[in-house]
This record gives C-alpha cells, sequence and structure tokens, in this order.
C-alpha cells in the first residue's frame, strides 16, 4: 500500500514539473486517509472491510487505509501515534479531552450538519464537550448493573437480590458458608478497568472523582475513602476473589462464567460476553447495590469518534464520518460492536429488549469527567493505583491520586 | 637527495590520515548507522528529557530539569529501584549458579546428548513474550495446569494461589521466569569455555591423582572465568531491560508491586500518560546500560590483554 502511494506521489511531483502536462492531472488528486479503530469484538474488521470498500466506491478520490487495533494495542498505539506527529485522520477512542486541549480536532459542528448532531443523545454529546464545544462524537456507550448467578444465590438461602451493602456482605457470607469454592462477590481492581470498578462502588455512596459545582478534584473525600474500606472489608473477609488490586475485569468475567463467583458489577455487553464464552450460568440482572444513606446509580460509560485537522483532509473526514453514522452502517456498526447502547436517538429506537434494563439506568448514570483535559492522566493513574488500596491503606492511596490529579489541573 | 627525503618524510606523515579516509568507504555505513540508531535517538531522548510535554505527546517547550525534579519527587520510585537493583542482581545470581552444573552436565557424553543440547536452547530461542505467557496460562489461578497439578496431589488444599496476582508471590514467580529465560544462553556460553579448556591439562591433573571436584574446583572453574565474567554481563544488560516477562505476567502489578526502572518508564508513559517523568527515567535508564556496557568494554579488554 504505502509503496504504491509512493511512487503515485514521486509520478505526480514529476508531472508537475512540466506545466505543459499540468492539465492532464486529474481534479481531485486522491486524499488518503488514515483510520484507527479498536475492535469491540471480532466481528470489527469485517465490518470496516465492508463498510471502506463501499465508501471508496461511493467515493472515488478518497483512499482510506484502516488500522483494526485491539483495546490494549490502541491505548498505547493511537496516543503515540499523536505524540510523534504522525496523526491518523479518524480515530475511535475512550478519551479525547486532551487532543481538544491541545487544538488537534476538528469541532463536531465542521463534521456533522446541525440535524445529524441534533440525533445524538444529548447526554452523551454533552460529555463530548471541551470548554463547552463538542470536539467529538459519541459511538456507543454502555452502562452497569449488579449481575448475579441466581442458582447460587438462591441455593445458599439469599432470597432477596442484594441492594444495599450491607445486604451484599449478608448475602456474601451465606453464599461462602454454602460454597467454599465460589467466590462470593468479585471486584476486578486490576489495571485494565480500575476507574470503572471504584466509580461505581463510590458512586453509590455519593462518591465522584470530580465535583463539577466547585470544579475541583474529590477523589480522597470522605465518601470515596469509605468506599474503599468498605470494599477492603469484603477482601479481608475472604469475601471476594484473591488479589483483587491484581484482578482485570476480563479474569473476572471468565471466573463468573465458569460458575465460580455470585455476584459481580457488570456492563451491557456482559451477557454478549458471556454468549462467546460459552458459559452456562444462569444469570440475573438488577440495579446496582449502594451504602446505606447512597442511593443506587449506574456507570455511563462512552467511547467518541475524533477527527483531527491536517491539511486537506477535511472534506474525506467529513465524508467518512457522515458515512459511518448514516442510519443503515451505524446499526451494523452496534451490531458489529455488539450489545452497546446506541449513541444516537433514531438507532435507540430499534434497540434490542434485553438492553431495555440498562437504558432504563440512564437517568440515574453518573460519568466520568471526560470533558476535562486532565482526565486521561487521572484516568490512567486511578486504574494503576486505587487497586492498592485494598492492600495498603485505602486513605493514603487516594490522597496520591489526587495529588496526581491536583497537578494535572482541571482543565 | 634533500627532496627525496622530504617527499618520504611527506608520506610517512600523511600516512594516518590517508589511512582513515581510504577505510571510511568501509566504516562510514556502519559509522552512519550507529549515528542513526544509537546516537541520535539517545540525544532526542535527552533533549525531550528537558522539554515539557503534554498527555497528548506535544512539547510544550524547554523546561530545564523539571522532569527529572518531578520524577525524584514520586514517592514511589525509590521502592522501584531497589526492587530493580534486587531483581537483576538475584535473577542474575540464580542463572548462573543453576547454569553452571548444566553445562557441566550437557559438556559430558551420553546418549541423547544432542536431543538434551537441542531441548535446552528452546526457551532461548523462543519468543520471550511466548514464554511468559506459556508461564501465565500455567500459573493461571483456577485452570493453571500448575494449581491443578498441586491439588491433585493433595499439597494444595482450600482457596488455590494466586501466583501471578498476589504480590507476595509474583515478583518471586517473575524471577523464575526470568532465570528459566536466561538459562540456556549462559549455560552455552559456560558450555564454551568448558570446551576451550585444553584436555592435556585435566589429563595431567587427574595423572596427579587429583579427585574430580579436585580438577572442576582447581582447574576447570579458574579457567571458566572469562566465560563466566561475560556470561554475568551481558545478563546483567539483558534482565536490566527485560520489559516482556513482567508485563506479559503482572502489567508491573498490582500498583507498582512488580515494577521495575524498564516497566514503569514504559508504564508512566503510556498508562498514566505521564510522560515527562517517563522521558527522565529513559535517560537515567540509558546512563545505567550505558555503564555496564562500559564495564563489559573494560573487562573484555582486561582479558584480551591478558591472552
Amino acid at each position: 500500500m504505502k509503496k504504491i502511494g509512493l511512487r503515485r506521489l514521486s509520478a505526480i511531483a514529476a508531472v508537475s514539473l512540466s506545466a505543459t502536462v499540468l492539465s492532464v492531472m486529474p481534479a481531485h488528486a486522491a486524499t488518503t486517509i488514515k483510520i484507527i479503530t479498536p475492535n469491540y469484538t471480532d466481528a470489527m474488521p469485517a465490518y470496516y472491510a465492508d463498510l471502506n470498500a463501499r465508501f471508496e466506491a461511493a467515493n472515488p478520490g478518497i483512499k482510506v487505509e484502516h488500522t483494526n487495533l485491539s483495546w490494549d494495542d490502541i491505548l498505547v498505539k493511537g496516543r503515540t501515534l499523536v505524540a510523534t506527529n504522525s496523526t491518523p485522520d479518524i480515530m475511535n477512542l475512550n478519551t479525547f479531552s486532551d487532543y481538544a486541549a491541545q487544538d488537534l480536532l476538528y469541532k463536531a459542528t465542521d463534521i456533522f450538519d446541525a440535524k445529524t448532531l441534533a440525533d445524538f443523545v444529548p447526554a452523551f454529546i454533552d460529555n463530548s464537550k471541551y470548554n463547552g464545544t463538542a470536539y467529538a462524537v459519541p459511538d456507543l456507550a454502555s452502562a452497569r448493573m449488579f449481575f448475579y448467578n441466581k442458582k447460587i444465590l438462591y441455593t445458599s438461602g439469599v432470597n432477596k437480590v442484594p441492594t444495599t451493602w450491607d445486604e451484599v456482605t449478608a448475602a456474601a457470607k451465606k453464599i461462602k458458608a454454602k460454597y467454599p469454592n465460589v467466590y462470593p462477590i468479585a471486584i476486578p481492581l486490576g489495571s485494565e478497568e480500575a476507574q470503572g470498578e471504584f466509580a461505581i462502588w463510590a458512586g453509590g455512596n455519593g462518591g465522584r472523582y470530580f465535583d463539577d459545582a466547585s470544579k475541583k478534584w474529590v477523589i480522597n473525600s470522605k465518601a470515596n475513602v469509605e468506599t474503599l474500606k468498605y470494599l477492603t472489608g469484603l477482601v479481608k473477609a475472604g469475601l471476594t476473589q484473591p488479589s483483587p488490586a491484581s484482578t482485570n475485569r476480563t479474569d473476572a468475567f471468565k471466573l463468573f462464567s465458569q460458575g465460580k463467583v455470585g455476584m459481580i458489577n457488570a456492563s451491557v455487553f456482559f451477557p454478549s460476553t458471556l454468549k462467546d464464552y460459552k458459559s452456562k450460568v444462569d444469570y440475573g440482572v438488577a440495579p446496582f447495590p449502594h451504602s446505606a444513606t447512597g442511593k443506587s446509580i449506574t456507570l455511563g460509560v462512552q467511547d467518541y469518534f475524533m477527527a483531527f485537522k491536517k491539511p486537506g483532509n477535511a472534506d474525506a473526514v467529513k465524508a467518512w464520518m457522515n458515512f459511518l453514522f448514516s442510519p443503515s452502517n451505524y446499526a451494523a456498526f452496534l451490531k458489529a460492536a455488539g450489545g452497546f447502547i446506541p449513541a444516537t436517538k433514531s438507532a435507540s429506537s430499534a434497540v434490542d429488549s434485553s438492553l431495555l434494563p440498562f437504558i432504563n439506568q440512564l437517568p440515574n448514570a453518573i460519568f466520568y469527567p471526560g470533558d476535562l483535559a486532565a482526565w486521561p492522566k487521572v484516568a490512567g493513574t486511578i486504574t494503576t493505583q486505587v487497586g492498592t488500596g485494598v492492600i495498603y491503606d485505602a486513605k493514603g492511596v487516594l490522597d496520591k491520586i489526587q495529588k496526581v490529579a491536583v497537578a494535572a489541573g482541571t482543565k | 637527495m634533500t627532496a627525496i627525503s622530504l617527499g618520504g618524510n611527506n608520506v610517512k606523515k600523511r600516512r594516518p590520515a590517508n589511512s582513515i579516509i581510504s577505510a571510511l568507504p568501509w566504516i562510514g555505513p556502519a559509522i552512519l548507522l550507529i549515528l542513526l540508531v544509537v546516537v541520535w535517538p539517545a540525544i532526542e531522548l535527552i533533549r525531550i528529557s528537558l522539554t515539557k510535554i503534554s498527555s497528548a505527546g506535544a512539547l510544550e517547550g524547554f523546561n530545564g530539569l523539571g522532569n527529572y525534579k518531578l520524577l525524584f519527587e514520586n514517592p514511589d520510585l525509590k521502592t522501584i529501584a531497589i526492587r530493580t537493583v534486587t531483581w537483576v542482581l538475584s535473577v542474575v545470581f540464580l542463572t548462573v549458579i543453576i547454569s553452571l552444573p548444566l553445562a557441566q552436565l550437557i559438556n559430558q557424553s551420553f546418549p541423547g546428548r544432542k536431543f538434551v543440547r537441542w531441548a535446552m536452547i528452546v526457551p532461548w530461542a523462543a519468543s520471550v513474550v511466548m514464554t511468559s505467557i506459556i508461564w501465565k496460562w500455567m500459573l493461571e489461578l483456577t485452570s493453571g495446569e500448575f494449581n491443578l497439578t498441586l491439588r491433585q496431589l493433595g499439597i494444595q488444599k482450600g482457596q488455590p494461589v494466586d501466583w501471578l496476582r498476589d504480590p507476595r508471590y509474583s515478583f518471586f514467580v517473575l524471577i523464575w521466569v526470568a532465570v528459566f529465560v536466561s538459562i540456556p544462553f549462559t549455560t552455552f556460553v559456560i558450555l564454551a569455555g568448558l570446551q576451550s579448556i585444553p584436555h592435556d591439562i585435566i589429563e595431567a591433573a587427574q595423572v596427579d591423582g587429583a579427585s574430580s571436584w579436585q580438577v572442576y574446583r582447581r582447574i576447570k572453574f579458574p579457567l571458566l572465568r572469562n566465560s563466566l565474567l561475560i556470561a554475568t554481563i551481558i545478563n546483567l544488560i539483558n534482565v536490566f531491560n527485560s520489559f516482556p516477562i513482567i508485563w506479559a505476567l503482572t502489567r508491573g502489578g498490582p500498583g507498582y508491586n512488580t515494577d521495575t526502572t524498564t516497566t514503569f518508564a514504559y508504564k508512566m508513559a503510556f498508562v498514566e500518560y505521564n510522560m515527562g517523568p517517563s522521558t527522565a527515567l529513559g535517560v537515567i535508564n540509558f546512563g545505567f546500560i550505558m555503564l555496564i556496557v562500559l564495564i563489559y568494554l573494560r573487562v573484555t579488554k582486561a582479558t584480551r590483554d591478558q591472552a
């Protein structure tokens, strides 16, 4: 691919040297756009291959160089490309704000017309704003709920699905008494997704990472310290899987799928994951438990599509993004991504009924402060550090993260 | 006469310069390559470490020693530095101690020696990431072969041990895997040393009535000095730089509990997006490697001069 591109480039250069033949150049020289996306599922590469083939057929002047990466890889490679000035034209990622702060991105209004923009779910487009302007668009979202293994719960004498922390502890003790080889509750605080696991527990106690009203980081707030201490209590009592600080979400999901876990926090796509694992576990879904003083919340997480400003790429990225978000292509995107909440109103009306409990939770959703340029850095530190709070001193660990967050700023 | 002798002198004086110039076409590409892939990145690394750098990777102007200050203010750096030293020394020590008898063993002739030598080289020839992932599978909590075997033998009762995630065990597991992948290379360096020992010295000692332990202790071991030194120093560099084993097995976690300065530099840059201090640590790591390389050059020069 690259070689042909270079050869063509030098051919064009040679041609343009002689003014007499300039007129034979095509009116639109081919523009190549580089797109990097994560694989939500293994179906994504095939989806994009088909999408790009149809896009190139409909837009003869535009070539697409598409790279599909695993989430692990895109977080490193995608960011490295930007950091080393090999910026792609379009990227699908879980953060956007520091790129917006760096003025690297097109505004959403540069890419989409008002009608298309109005079709995005307002809460999700609000989360895509930096300093009040949308620099990215949501591609899908997830919400989380409390999953439990029906057989384990009911046969351990737990008659009611726990709704509060005390009930969670009581249920976990009953499960442990009945099934010594089952981990009553899985708490994955490993670096894969610790920021989400902690956020949903803390959220049920009124704890947040960032206080929107006072515009301050509140990572070491009393509510958060209490939460981490409660989780530590579960760990110390042997009611969780061993070493929560280094258990990744994927590991915990696998344990649940094998029937070795009683209760777990999981995302809207978990049912399709269980199907992939060929799990025979009969599970139930309930609102997430909260503390005595808190109320049940869900954690809303969304990902973003963003287009990078590069000379001459405006028309091409605009064409591709609008092609992707056209109703039929976007519906196929959601299908390939597997069981997420749609980011547009029009697609929301046609969702699978299994998604409804999650969509119903969205009014109680808390979100990450993803609109802050400091968020990627703070989130990164939370992922590696917060889990150690169940090994060491909860307050000390949260103080340490708070310090990093304060240094990273509140813009 | 005078003119001729002057001419002769001139030729003599010019010769060194001449020979360098005439050698350039041969050594030039190599020098260019070294400048391009070693010197230039090193200069860039140092330059960037003195620059303020955003989490998105944009360079935001000269920052003096600001990145270094941030790095040394990090409360975790000290523990990680101590762990790095422990990691390097224990892996290299254990590797050498285990490789010495192994080299002795495969130096003997026995049926199937070829097969044993071949089997021994596999962990070295295989990709380290692959080896690490196989160990990860074996040590997995509920489905790993290691825990399953322990349970079937009745050694492990109650809850299975989480070898890779429990910070009480994970660092030792990492050391073991690093030793495992370092043994083949070390053994073969020592084997080469053993094979270079002239047979007549050993025969002479045996004729004088030396026991086989005495032959090893007084003759073979002292003559292995050079190969041992080289094996040790190359292992020091390899183990210090060792990234894939730690990253594939524990990602340096939980927290920074199994990080060395190498994985910590990576984690800061690409997980915590804390680019500045990471570049500073990169420079320090580079300096450390240069130091070991200098020692290596000294040692090999000394042994060459001796020879």
